[in-house]
């Protein structure tokens, strides 16, 4: 259990947030031109780092915002967090 | 208001706990992001939307809960006419807003149950099972959360030290009433 201050509402409990997967995916331009492995690797490929991760939250049961998080994954250090659109910052 | 039996028939006493439903209340989620919907609602509803997180603005007949930053909840203070359910606020936010595609009008009335909560326990019970910090929340007249009380999403709302609405939906409310009684007869 940890701490997440949302963009939004402030410091809230984890319980009240869902983690929506690795953040910063960019869709392809032109996804007719990829080949079936290219268009998998953007469809189903993440990384499942141990260590520091960029990842999408949604504050579900708040104000159900989603926003993007760095998050060390083996011990849930919270590095930033950032709103959707905005860029990440460098670490 | 539509014709609906809640769940709730009862008014609940206990130490230092009162609670009972406030009903028919009319209730209203507005939606939208320009800064020329946020004055115009003003100017409908003589009211200022807070737009401060986590806080309400109370008027004389209604009153506006922040619940995002381009979402609100507006609700009556009193209670409505129980065989209607057209109201002209609402009726003057879809003209003016609605049609015009500034924001969203949807009309919540039956989708959300009003339980009104009295007493020094009302945060000792909620705190049986919510991962909410309400330290500052309850010195705080005009505070608004949304957050979760045994798994049920609800909005609380400070009114007054020790008086506080809380908003659940309709489905779930026979089932939060049933937690509240139960935890406050253990407080
Ligand atoms: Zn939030």
């Amino acid at each position: 259990m940890f701490i997440i201050n949302c963009p939004y509402c402030g410091e809230r409990e984890q319980s009240e947030f869902k983690a929506g997967g690795e953040a910063h995916i960019v869709r392809p331009k032109q996804p007719t031109e990829l080949s079936d492995d290219e268009w998998a690797e953007y469809l189903f490929m993440r990384k499942n780092i141990k260590g520091v991760q960029f990842e999408r939250w949604v504050h579900i049961h708040g104000c159900r915002k989603w926003f993007n998080m760095v998050r060390d994954t083996s011990n849930d250090q919270i590095h930033a967090v950032y709103k959707m659109g905005e860029k990440p910052p460098v670490k | 208001m539509l014709n609906y039996n809640s769940p709730i028939n009862e008014t609940k006493d206990f130490n230092n706990l009162k609670m009972s439903e406030e009903s028919p209340i009319m209730k209203l989620v507005i939606r939208g992001k320009k800064r020329e919907f946020i004055s115009k609602v003003g100017k409908l509803l003589n009211i200022l939307l807070p737009n401060e997180p986590n806080t309400s603005t109370v008027g004389n007949n209604i009153s506006a809960l922040w619940l995002s930053p381009d979402e609100w909840m507006i609700h009556s203070n009193d209670k409505i006419d129980k065989n209607n359910n057209m109201y002209p606020i609402e009726e003057d936010l879809i003209n003016n807003i609605h049609k015009i595609n500034l924001g969203a009008i949807t009309d919540v009335t039956d989708q959300f149950t009003m339980i009104k909560m009295e007493g020094s326990q009302i945060y000792e019970l909620f705190s049986n099972s919510c991962p909410f910090n309400f330290n500052d929340f309850k010195k705080k007249k005009g505070a608004v959360t949304q957050t979760i009380i045994n798994k049920i999403d609800v909005i609380i709302h400070n009114k007054e030290i020790n008086v506080v609405n809380l908003l659940v939906r309709r489905s779930f409310s026979s089932h939060l009433w049933s937690w509240l009684n139960d935890g406050a007869k253990r407080i």
